[in-house]
């Protein structure tokens, strides 16, 4: 069996700034790390890997620097990776890497299961996963909350939806994204971190896929992000409820009864 | 001319309306002002009447399609389905509920029709006829506006509880229309189950009585308690508290957490995070209690204690009785 789990590099930390000068997001300075749900995705794969010995690859599209992502799976105990990295890609939204993601699994190639973390806590759109099954034309569980192999080429999945419990069987190839509480990713062990340098990661850039120009990074992105900004909640004119406890008290009680809230 | 189509897809729950639906209708109702057609797309069993539930909301039109396997159809059976109808209809946007059932369809009919989709919408406005949405990002640290200028449909998952649901004069056509029903073979739903949970949650409470971690406390709890029963509501909590064991994930306000619009809410010993005010700052009345006088949560409350939460709490008790 084949697995490939797709990564997504993000920034280690979410309090990012608008630069004031170019009302642009200022990401300077911030260290890139494996976005946290993807490793929910690699340690399924790796589980998958421990009890039925499946081959477990990585796939990530993006700058050159997402290769230390990809360390970090291989690091964890996948077996290869592959980065897509070319000036082509940049700027892309869900539906143009989607598109490049599922170019380079038909190259690969025999995937049994391709996994997904639930959303990139970037941009968390979690939408990459879908746009890629439509593309391969598979049967898709998006985020998962359990998965077993129930037969040799069948997995069982259990997704929750609001208040919804679903039972999902599919027949492989599938396309499968993971809830967080799915499990608790493992920790590269010493021995894993000095063999994933060992491990081969393949680099593709555009002339390595066949794509079709007019569908890739920014010209190939229907979406547009017109303005970014930091959220101001909305000020409201503060009534100091003022004096003893007791006083403040019942000036609240008064202002509730003219609200008719009490 | 006919006016250009704004859609709503109804989503199912079980056997009802999930609510967001009904959320969607009203924004959309809103938006259209007289330039657009609102109409509900709705996939269901040939004897469900699920539309009753949808024409209180007054869209100009429900559209049905009905099909036996729609209950249990898959996500990309129903991307299929949806469109067939794209292909017939041309609408010029498209509205999702970003629950798990839109934002999983969603992305597929997105790259079926090879346009755009913006995600988990908070905001939605027409410059003309480009949909503007306003997303979240980086954890809700950063709003961004997003647009689709060229292709059509402009498409956007709403995040639930963003909009709030109102019933609307005017009769709503309920029409019927058809699609090939294409089964995928290789995955089955085989069960669907309720996941029991009768209590009322802190996002149906029009009275909330919110704690953080400055109101933190057995005695602040058990007062926090009484107070939300005198007020005939509920307690939620910012995020730290849900390391108690009385609170869960179900109690927590905020973006992680319950979107909720009460009619008031009493915040104690709570900062004002942004992550924390975005899951309440659209409440009628806004009361906060902080002994700290910079705590931004004082930024948007209507009323404001500065001193200990659980004098204050005492305070008002005592008076309550
Ligand atoms: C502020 C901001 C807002 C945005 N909003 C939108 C929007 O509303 N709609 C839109 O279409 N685009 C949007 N984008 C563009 C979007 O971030 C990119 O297309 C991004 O490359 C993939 O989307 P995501 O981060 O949302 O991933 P998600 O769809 O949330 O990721 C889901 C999973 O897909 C996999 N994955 C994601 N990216 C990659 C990758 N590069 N390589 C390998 N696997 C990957 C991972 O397994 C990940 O867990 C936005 C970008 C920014 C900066
Ligand atoms: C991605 C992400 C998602 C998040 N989602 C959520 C979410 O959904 N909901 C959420 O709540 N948080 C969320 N957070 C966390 C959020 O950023 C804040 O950390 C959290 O809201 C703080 O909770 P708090 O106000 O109770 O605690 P604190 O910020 O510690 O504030 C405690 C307050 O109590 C006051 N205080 C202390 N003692 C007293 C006293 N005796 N009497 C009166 N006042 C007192 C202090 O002055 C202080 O203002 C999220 C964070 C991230 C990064």
């Amino acid at each position: 069996m084949k697995i490939v789990v797709c990564i997504k590099q993000v920034p280690e930390t979410n309090n990012v700034k608008i630069d004031p000068v170019t009302h642009n997001l200022d990401r300077r300075g911030l260290a890139g790390v494996m976005n946290p749900f993807d490793k929910n995705a690699v340690e399924l794969a790796l589980n998958l890997k421990d009890t039925t010995g499946a081959e477990v690859a990585l796939l990530t599209m993006g700058p050159d620097d997402y290769a230390e992502s990809v360390r970090e799976g291989m690091a964890m105990g996948a077996d290869s990776g592959y980065l897509l990295s070319d000036r082509a890609f940049a700027g892309a939204d869900t539906l143009a890497t989607g598109y490049v993601i599922a170019q380079a699994l038909k190259k690969i190639g025999d995937a049994d299961l391709i996994l997904f973390g639930r959303q990139a806590v970037d941009a968390d759109t979690g939408q990459v996963g879908p746009i890629v099954a439509e593309f391969l034309n598979q049967p898709q569980i998006t985020y998962a909350a359990s998965l077993r192999m129930s037969g040799p080429n069948e997995v069982t999945a259990e997704r929750l939806l609001e208040d919804t419990k679903q039972t999902l069987v599919a027949q492989l190839p599938a396309v499968v994204s993971v809830r967080s509480e799915l499990n608790t990713p493992r920790y590269p062990t010493p021995r894993n971190i000095q063999l994933s340098f060992e491990k081969p990661l393949t680099v593709w850039h555009h002339d390595d896929l066949d794509l079709d120009d007019t569908r890739l990074g920014q010209s190939g992105s229907p979406t547009v992000v017109t303005k970014v900004y930091a959220p101001e909640p909305v000020k409201r004119e503060l009534t100091p409820l003022t004096g003893t406890p007791s006083e403040a008290a019942s000036q609240l009680i008064k202002a509730l009864k003219e609200h008719q809230l009490i | 001319m006919s006016k250009p189509e704004l859609w709503v897809i109804a989503e199912r729950r079980l056997d009802h309306i999930e609510p967001t639906t009904q959320q969607l209708i009203t924004k959309a109702r809103d938006l259209a002002g007289n330039s657009f057609k609102t109409v509900v797309i709705l996939l269901e069993a040939t004897a469900d009447h699920l539309e009753d539930e949808l024409t209180p909301y007054g869209p100009d039109e429900i559209r049905v399609v009905r099909d036996d396997r729609f209950p249990t159809a898959t996500d990309a059976e129903h991307a299929d389905a949806l469109q067939q109808l794209v292909e017939t209809y041309h609408p010029n946007g498209i509205l999702f509920g970003a629950t798990i059932t839109g934002r999983s369809i969603a992305p597929r009919l997105q790259a079926k029709l090879q346009t755009g989709l913006t995600a988990d919408a908070l905001g939605l406005r027409y410059d003309g006829e480009t949909l503007i949405a306003v997303k979240p990002s980086y954890g809700d640290n950063i709003m961004c506006e997003i647009t689709i200028p060229e292709r059509r449909p402009q498409m956007v998952t709403v995040r639930p509880n963003t909009f709030v649901a109102e019933e609307a004069a005017g009769t709503a056509e309920v029409t019927t229309t058809t699609v090939t029903f294409h089964p995928v073979d290789r995955l089955q739903v085989t069960a669907a189950t309720p996941v029991v949970n009768t209590a009322t949650t802190v996002g149906d409470a029009s009275r909330v009585v919110a704690l953080g971690r400055g109101a933190a406390s057995a005695a602040m709890v058990n007062h926090a308690t009484q107070l939300a029963e005198k007020l005939g509501g509920r307690i939620g909590v910012s995020r730290p508290l849900t390391d108690q064991d009385r609170f869960t994930h179900d109690d927590q306000i905020g973006q992680s957490g319950n979107t909720i619009h009460p009619e008031l809410i009493i915040n104690f010993g709570i900062s004002g995070a942004v992550q924390f005010l975005v899951g309440m700052q659209d409440a009628k009345t806004i009361v906060a209690v902080n002994s700290d006088p910079d705590a931004p949560i004082f930024d948007v409350a209507d009323y404001g204690y500065v001193g200990d939460a659980q004098t204050f709490m005492t305070a008002l008790l005592a008076q309550f009785n």
